[in-house]
């Protein structure tokens, strides 16, 4: 299996703060990737290097074989690169629809991919004329999912889709993520790990900005002392 | 019914301060309150074309463009040359485009140019000079008179208007002046080393070619254009004043706000500083007296029928004035109304039916998380400068028969302009229509109470008003609305 994201040692900084010493990870094609760390550990900001929205100063970031460190997001983004932020970034004044159609790179992005998106999400289809400030947290962070979803992507970077929402929802989730896998690569950052490690077929881990350890996900669940000293659970 | 629901406070608001009109115009007849409605609206349709702009650029980019009033400004003065004196733009505009020119050269330059810090102020030197020298003796006196003495004799064309080859000099002077100065600015971001040389070439070809072919055109040009009947060549000094404007606007964003999109502040200084700029340049080359501009023929017409109310009648004459409630409202100002309502018709369809206006409006929440989307939200951005700027330059030549041309403009402008934003609330269209409408119809009001004085009932005699209550009635009912909602009318909280 090829690797269709590698990221060889970058530094990235956010003013004068040194934030990423030195991260390293490789995404194969078709997998769910984890990048776990503790708080502050530089997990967002990694995201947010590689779709160049924080780009790194040093290091390369391969995509499909291209270095793209430098280029400007929406170049990145064109490549075939979907970014699910943190804190359900949906846009709250625009509609559901608006929010789905304005991820289209193409006319008929969202004609072709409808079915697949409403097949995972069949709330926003109820909800399509709605302004998307007026859905629950639940469903805005479908419909975050399901925006990056709308051009045809080879990769998704999520960034911690469970973040406040209820067990009930979050299960709802994993089922999604699951499907979703099916279709697009994942690299899933995120805080709970009893989700990550259901889902995610290998793993990373970064601690103060530096790569410390990556493996498959199963061996990483029972390597107890490692989950407590990098995660701080169990 | 759910916008109604969404926008239940500021609408509160708005009628609140809606009985406070109504209560001070009770005392007033039908003729005189309908006569300030208008003028007020048309007030305001000048302030909204201004304050459109700024509510829209803020609202995107996080930007206080406070050089919008000398947008306007410059929409107006170019408006008015065209029409009254298209020379001084035929024999201006060529060495302006070839400093362009010049300048457009840098993401070539910055590939094969570092200079050391110590020559680059060197070079910046070596540019400014090189400017002065390519422009000594430039008869910009003498091209301007051209304009103010329309009516009287004109100068001569030899006198007014250098030969082409002086010109050419000239033009090849500020050529290598931009470039000098382009190449000491050189940066080598990834973003200008990323541009490709082809298109770098073409937009210097492009400038190039332009001013040559502007500067040959020159003679038959200004016949072609002071040719055309007068009320279309006003319609075409609409365009050139809203391209002007925007031209200017595109290029400050390009070129000044963009490198300092980290740096608030500085915009805000920059901005600022550029307002004074603006303003001496246009002492300079217009003087600092002002002109008017005639109103045009389709609405200056006075024959034995006008003004009349028989609205037939008024139309196919072309009335200076038309009867409204008994009374003559010149109809230059219908126009003026119409003009501001189209745009904030235009606006509405372009934020709310358009993908460029859905970008905007994400943009509004969150620029980054579009871009991340595959959007070239720069590219957006520029654009809204340009059209906000756009905006702000068609007010000006639309008010430029109304108010007349004068350096002071822009700085009036920009505060009543502020003062709506900060009413209605700062990145809100919908507030600049109503603090627009607010501020219009207070200043009418207050130039009303100017005139005819102040009665109470207890008072038996009138006792009149200074021009400052106008001025300052603006200012209270801004402040009356930031302390009921301070973040203005339509203010989202931050």
């Amino acid at each position: 299996m090829s690797n269709i994201l590698e990221l060889h040692s970058i530094h990235t900084f956010i003013g004068q703060f040194h934030i990423l010493e030195g991260v390293s990870l490789s995404v194969a094609e078709g997998s769910i990737t984890a990048l776990l760390g503790r708080n502050g550990a530089g997990k967002t900001t990694t995201l947010k290097s590689i779709i160049g929205l924080r780009p790194p100063r040093e290091g390369a970031v391969r995509f499909g074989g291209a270095d793209i460190r430098g280029r400007r997001p929406y170049d990145i983004a064109a490549l075939g690169i979907g970014y699910v932020p943190e804190n359900r970034a949906v846009f709250r004044a625009l509609t559901v629809e608006e929010n789905l159609r304005i991820a289209e790179r193409k006319k008929d992005d969202l004609a072709k991919r409808g079915d697949l998106i409403f097949g995972l999400f069949p709330d926003l289809k109820k909800f399509i004329k709605l302004s998307a400030g007026q859905l629950s947290g639940g469903q805005q962070q479908m419909l975050a999912i399901a925006r990056s979803l709308v051009p045809e992507n080879r990769l998704l970077l999520i960034d911690e889709p469970s973040e406040g929402l209820a067990p009930i929802l979050i299960e709802q989730l994993m089922e999604s993520i699951r499907s979703l896998s099916a279709h697009t690569t994942i690299l899933l950052v995120e805080q709970n790990f009893r989700m990550a490690s259901q889902l995610a077929d290998y793993y990373y881990l970064i601690d103060d900005g530096k790569s410390v350890q990556n493996g498959a996900m199963k061996d990483l669940v029972n390597d107890r002392a490692t989950v407590q000293r990098y995660l701080g659970a169990s | 019914m759910t916008w109604l629901n969404k926008n239940r406070n500021p609408l509160i608001t708005a009628l609140i301060i809606l009985i406070a009109l109504v209560l001070a115009f009770s005392g007033k007849s039908p003729q005189t309150t309908s006569s300030i409605i208008l003028s007020g609206v048309t007030l305001a349709a000048l302030y909204f074309l201004v304050a459109s702009g700024v509510s829209l650029i803020f609202g995107l980019m996080d930007v206080l463009n406070f050089a919008h009033g000398s947008l306007f400004m410059f929409g107006a003065y170019a408006g008015w040359t065209f029409y009254t004196n298209p020379r001084l733009l035929f024999n201006t505009a060529p060495i302006l485009l070839a400093v362009l020119a010049g300048l457009a050269l840098s993401p070539i330059l910055a590939r094969f140019v570092a200079l050391p810090r110590w020559a680059r102020w060197l070079a910046v030197l070596f540019g400014i000079a090189m400017a002065i020298f390519a422009l000594r003796d430039f008869p910009i006196d003498k091209l301007v008179a051209m304009g103010m003495s329309m009516t009287g004799k004109i100068i001569p064309t030899a006198e007014a208007q250098e030969p082409i080859a002086t010109m050419l000099l000239r033009i090849g002077g500020m050529f290598i002046a931009g470039a000098v100065a382009s190449a000491a600015t050189a940066t080598r971001s990834a973003e200008r080393l990323e541009a490709p040389m082809s298109r770098t070439l073409g937009i210097v070809g492009g400038l190039v070619a332009l001013a040559l072919i502007t500067l040959f055109v020159r003679d038959l040009g200004e016949q072609a254009i002071l040719g055309t009947e007068s009320n279309w060549r006003f319609l075409l000094a609409l365009g050139v004043g809203a391209g002007t404007g925007a031209a200017l606007g595109a290029l400050m964003e390009w070129g000044l706000i963009r490198p300092l999109y980290a740096r608030p502040i500085y915009q805000i200084l920059l901005t600022l500083g550029l307002t004074f700029v603006f303003d001496q340049v246009v002492r300079f080359v217009w003087g600092p007296a002002g002109a008017f501009m005639e109103i045009p023929q389709w609405f200056n017409t006075s024959s034995q029928d006008c003004p009349s109310d028989n609205l037939l009648l008024w139309f196919s004459q072309h009335c200076d004035s038309i009867f409204v409630m008994g009374r003559p409202f010149p109809s230059y100002r219908l126009f003026i109304i119409l003009v501001g309502a189209i745009m904030v018709l235009g606006i509405a369809l372009l934020l709310q039916r358009t993908r460029f206006g859905m970008i905007i409006r994400a943009g509004v929440q969150d620029s980054e998380m579009v871009e991340a989307l595959g959007i070239n939200v720069r590219r957006v951005f520029t654009l809204v400068f340009a059209i906000g700027a756009g905006l702000a330059g068609l007010g000006g030549v639309v008010a430029a028969p109304f108010l007349g041309v004068y350096p002071g403009m822009a700085m009036e402008f920009l505060l009543q302009a502020f003062i709506v934003v900060v009413i209605g609330g700062l990145g809100s269209i919908p507030g600049a229509v109503v603090g627009a409408l607010l501020v219009g119809l207070a200043r009418a009001y207050g130039d009303h109470i100017v005139l005819a004085g102040i009665q109470l009932p207890w008072m038996t005699d009138a006792i009149s008003g200074s021009p400052a209550i106008a001025r300052a009635s603006t200012v209270l009912i801004m402040a009356i609305v930031l302390f009921l909602k301070p973040t203005g009318i339509f203010g989202k909280k931050e």
